[in-house]
Order: C-alpha cells, then structure tokens, then sequence
C-alpha cells in the first residue's frame, strides 16, 4: 500500500488536533477543580451560580429535559428552519431577478445594502412589537438575518458566470433560458453554498434573538427566564443547545453541498474529506 | 472540388468596434468562399480580426456590412448554424466529460439517451475511452482538448470553426493532435475552418491556406496546399512546402507594409 504525502500531512494534523482538545480539557477541568475546592475552602457560594458546575447543568438538563425536548427545540427549529427555507427562496429569486433584469439590478441592489445599514436588530424588535407573540414573526426575523447573505452571494455567483462560455452556448444556438441553466445558475453554486452557510449559522440566532424579545416558547424564551430568574445553570444549558443546533444545522449544509457540489470538491482539492465545518 | 456549390459564403464582411470614442477596424472587405468537405487554414498575426471573423460566422456579432451565406446549415436560425470551438476548451467544470460532449444535441432539443450513446461509441477515436465520467479538472491539456472537439463534432453541423484548438499545447501533443485531427477530419468529411497562428500547422493541415493581415483584417494572400492525402509527417520537409512556407512568412511579414 503506498502512503502518500497528503495522507501522513492528514494525520499529522489530526494528532495536533487532538492534543489541543485534549490539552483544553484537561485544563478546563482542572482548572474548574482548583476554582470550586477554592471556592469552597472560604464558603462563598455565589460563584457556583456565576459559573455553575458542569454537573449543575446537566441536573438542569434532567430537570428541564421533557419541556426542552417536547416544546422549546422543537419550536426553535421549527422557526429556525422555516426561516431559512422562506429565506433561500426568497433571496435565490431576488438575485435571479437582478441577474436577469438589468433595471431591477440598478434597482434593487442599493436598496439590498443600505438595507444592511440599518441594525437588523432594531427592525427585529419592531416586528415583534407588531406583530406579536407567535411564530410568525420570529421565522420573519430569521428571514431578516438570512436574506442578505444569501441574496448577495448568489447574486455576486450568477454574475461570476464566465463571459466566454456564455458566448459559445450561445454560439451552440442556446436560448437565454437555456444558457441560464445550463451556465449561469451552476456556476452560482458554489457561491450560493458559501451564503447559505453564513445564512445557516445566523438563522439560530436570528430565531432566539426574536424569541428573546417576547414569546410563549422557545429556547429564547428558556434564556430569558432562566436569566430572569438567575438560574445561570439553565442559561448555560440553552447556550449549549444552541451551540449544538448550529453546528448541526451548518454539518447538515456541508453534507448536502458536498453531494451537490461533487465536481468543485474533486476539482478544489483531490480528496474527500468527509463532512465537518471547514 | 469547385463543381458543388459553396457550403459557406463570406461575402464582403466589415466590422468596425467602438471602444469609447475610439473606432477600431476590425475586418475590411473579408471575402472567401468554403466548399464541402474542404479544409481551410486561416494564418494572420494577433488582432487581424480572425476571432471577429468567426463570431460573424457563428452570429455572435453584427458586421457593418456584407453577409455570411450558411448553405449546410438550418438557413432559418441566426445562431447555432455551424459547429463552434473557441481557443480556451470551455468545458462546463460541474459535468463530466460525457455530460459535456452531449451539450450540442441537449441544446438543440434531440434525444439526450442518443446523444450519450452516440457519444460512447465515438470516445475511443477521441481517447477519452475510461474518462466518461471524469470531471474535466482531472484531464490533461491534450485531452481536454479533445474533450472539446468531440462536443464540437457531436454538434453534427456541417461547418466546423476551430478557433486555434491547439494553441496552448506543447509542441509534441500538439503534432500528434495535428495528425490525429486529419484522421478525424477525413473520417467524418466536414468542412473545417481552422485559425493558426502557426505557418507550419496552417500547411500541414489545410487544402487551402488564407493570410490575413495585421488590422484591419484582409485576406492579403489565398494559397493551395500542393500535397495529397492523407498526409505524412515525412511531408512537412519537401522543398515544395518549404518554399510555400517561405511565400506565406513573407505574406506575412510585408502585410503591413502594404496599408
């Protein structure tokens, strides 16, 4: 069997990996154990709940486990992941408009940046003061977060179309639809991947941030109480969640761009390296 | 050759661009005339408007004046007329070298499960036998290249332009691709024309060679090409293509001596 350069470069950067997790946990732990023994030594146990034992959390976790699992991450995902397919949809058509459309690109693009300048919060809250507690406005706020990226870098992928190979298909005798497809939408792709990660690590927080505001249910919501209450166990808890639903949400665009984007991988970088968040 | 009608008539082309204010004559009075069958080798030095020739051709490009008359070809359209094949290879990088054969045909509406297997059974002759399913990143220069010219060729039009096919090739691919297109060529009798910038290529390969001069382009000098076929290597070095070569340079050279 030969052993190749790029493989024992892969390993060797799956060793160093290692031992910095390794390294952090270790001392992550100890570093806890020498703080709560201390801690403990002079009686002062306020700093349990600023930073509350791991233990803590997953009593809180056992605590709250049925509620989270049956009402909260449900009600996240659900706005999470409707926001991002409202979103997609919506910034894949705009891009496709201004790309097709010359007056709508001289339109419409100004009015997508400056719309940028305005903080995405302060229009998050006024949609939630209108339109209220369910989940609507929540997936409009996600929606909000989601767009741009998404517009921008499908648009910017349309346009990146090469000119010469335009020209030959329609040197072939394409029609403009069919050059569209043929050439300008697959060579968006890549493009587009890169704004729908971005999109999908936003889209959580979009979701959370809008259920933060006002909500009945949610992991927001799970924050905000927990905070509220200064039960920072269940804060940690949350941001863990949320953390875990990020990362999911961004390995699950990976997975799906690598399927469909078998010919940039191959072509990019020799191998396939499975799924993970590079 | 001259007792069948032309299958491509080029009669008075000019084209003119404007680049800012600046106008640039690109073609003047460019006339000629392609028979079935026949191989034509087009030589000039850069910018004398051999590429703007070929977009007129193929429709990309309005002239001013004068007509291109398409006699083997659907005489209804404006493009797609002729088979097409630019300098760069143009491959779509998101399909594999089958999907990028069969694009003529896709485009043109016929049957994709035809097309493929037609395309099967002609990737031996273009040596991409075992590479169907590669992406075009994963083959060479030269194959690549071949690549292109079997979607050329699949195209089935009559007229084939090949834009210098083998201009970014080394020397040694670019001779055995020389041979190998004249094998081809004589296999499926299209008509060919065939940009060079390259004299020795524009002799081997061509019945009739056209020197173009430098801007505006003209066509300065029509030549035979005094040798049978099929052609040999050994050919290149006859002292009757040696003094041909020598007339063409010289074509070449006092071209702009003659504005």
């Amino acid at each position: 069997m030969r052993v190749e350069m790029r493989d024992v470069l892969d390993a060797l950067r799956a060793a160093i990996l290692a031992g910095l997790a390794a390294a952090l946990l270790v001392s992550v732990v100890a570093g806890a154990l020498v703080f709560y023994s201390e801690a403990r030594a002079v009686g002062d146990r306020s700093l349990a709940h600023i930073f509350p034992a791991p233990r803590a959390v997953y009593q809180s976790w056992q605590q709250h486990r049925a509620r989270l699992l049956q009402e909260h991450i449900p009600e996240t995902l659900w706005e999470t992941v409707s926001g991002l397919a409202i979103a997609v949809l919506l910034g894949v058509s705009i891009a496709a408009l201004m790309d097709f459309v010359p007056l709508l690109r001289w339109l419409l693009y100004p009015i997508l940046v400056i719309s940028q300048t305005v903080p995405v919060f302060a229009i998050a809250i006024l949609l939630i003061l209108l339109f209220g507690f369910g989940s609507g406005p929540k997936i409009a706020v996600v929606v909000l977060f989601c767009f741009f990226p998404v517009a921008l870098s499908t648009f910017s992928g349309l346009q990146s179309a090469d000119p010469e190979l335009l020209a030959l298909l329609r040197a072939m005798g394409a029609s403009a639809r069919q050059v569209w497809f043929k050439a300008r939408l697959p060579a968006a792709m890549p493009s587009f991947f890169a704004g729908l990660r971005i999109a999908a690590t936003y889209s959580v927080v979009g979701a959370i941030f809008g259920e933060y505001i006002t909500a009945q249910r949610g992991l927001g919501v799970f924050l905000k109480r927990s905070y509220s209450s200064y039960r920072l166990d269940q804060a940690y808890l949350a941001i863990l969640i949320t953390a875990a639903l990020s990362v999911l949400l961004v390995v699950l665009v990976n997975l799906v761009e690598r399927l469909v984007l078998r010919w940039y991988y191959t072509a990019r970088r020799s191998s396939w390296r499975g799924t993970g968040i590079y | 050759m001259n007792t069948s009608p032309p299958c491509l008539e080029v009669r008075h082309l000019s084209k003119t661009f404007h680049e800012g204010r600046r106008q640039v004559a690109a073609l003047q009075d460019v006339s000629f005339a392609a028979y079935p069958g026949e191989f034509i080798t087009i030589i000039g030095p850069s910018g004398s408007g051999k590429s703007t020739l070929f977009n007129i051709i193929t429709g990309l490009v309005e002239p001013n004046s004068g007509e291109v008359l398409v006699r083997c070809g659907d005489e209804r359209r404006k493009r797609g007329r002729v088979g097409y094949m630019p300098q760069r290879d143009l491959l779509l990088p998101w399909r594999t070298v089958l999907g990028n054969v069969i694009l003529g045909p896709e485009l043109d509406g016929r049957s994709k499960r035809e097309a493929r297997r037609r395309a099967r059974e002609l990737m031996p002759l273009f040596g991409l036998e075992g590479f169907e399913d590669a992406y075009p990143d994963a083959l060479s220069g030269g194959m690549r290249q071949r690549a292109a010219l079997l979607r050329t060729f699949l195209t089935e039009r009559e007229i084939l332009l090949l834009d210098e096919p083998f201009g970014a090739l080394d020397a040694l691919t670019r001779r055995e691709l020389q041979r190998w297109l004249l094998g081809i060529w004589q296999r499926f009798r299209k008509t060919i024309l065939f940009i060079t910038h390259d004299v020795e290529e524009a002799i081997f390969l061509g019945d009739r060679v056209l020197v173009f001069s430098p801007r505006p382009g003209r066509v300065v000098m029509e030549r035979r090409v005094p040798l049978a076929r099929p052609r040999l290597p050994a050919q290149r070095l006859s002292n009757e293509l040696l003094a041909l070569e020598a007339e063409l340079f010289a074509a070449l050279g006092v071209a702009p001596g003659r504005e």
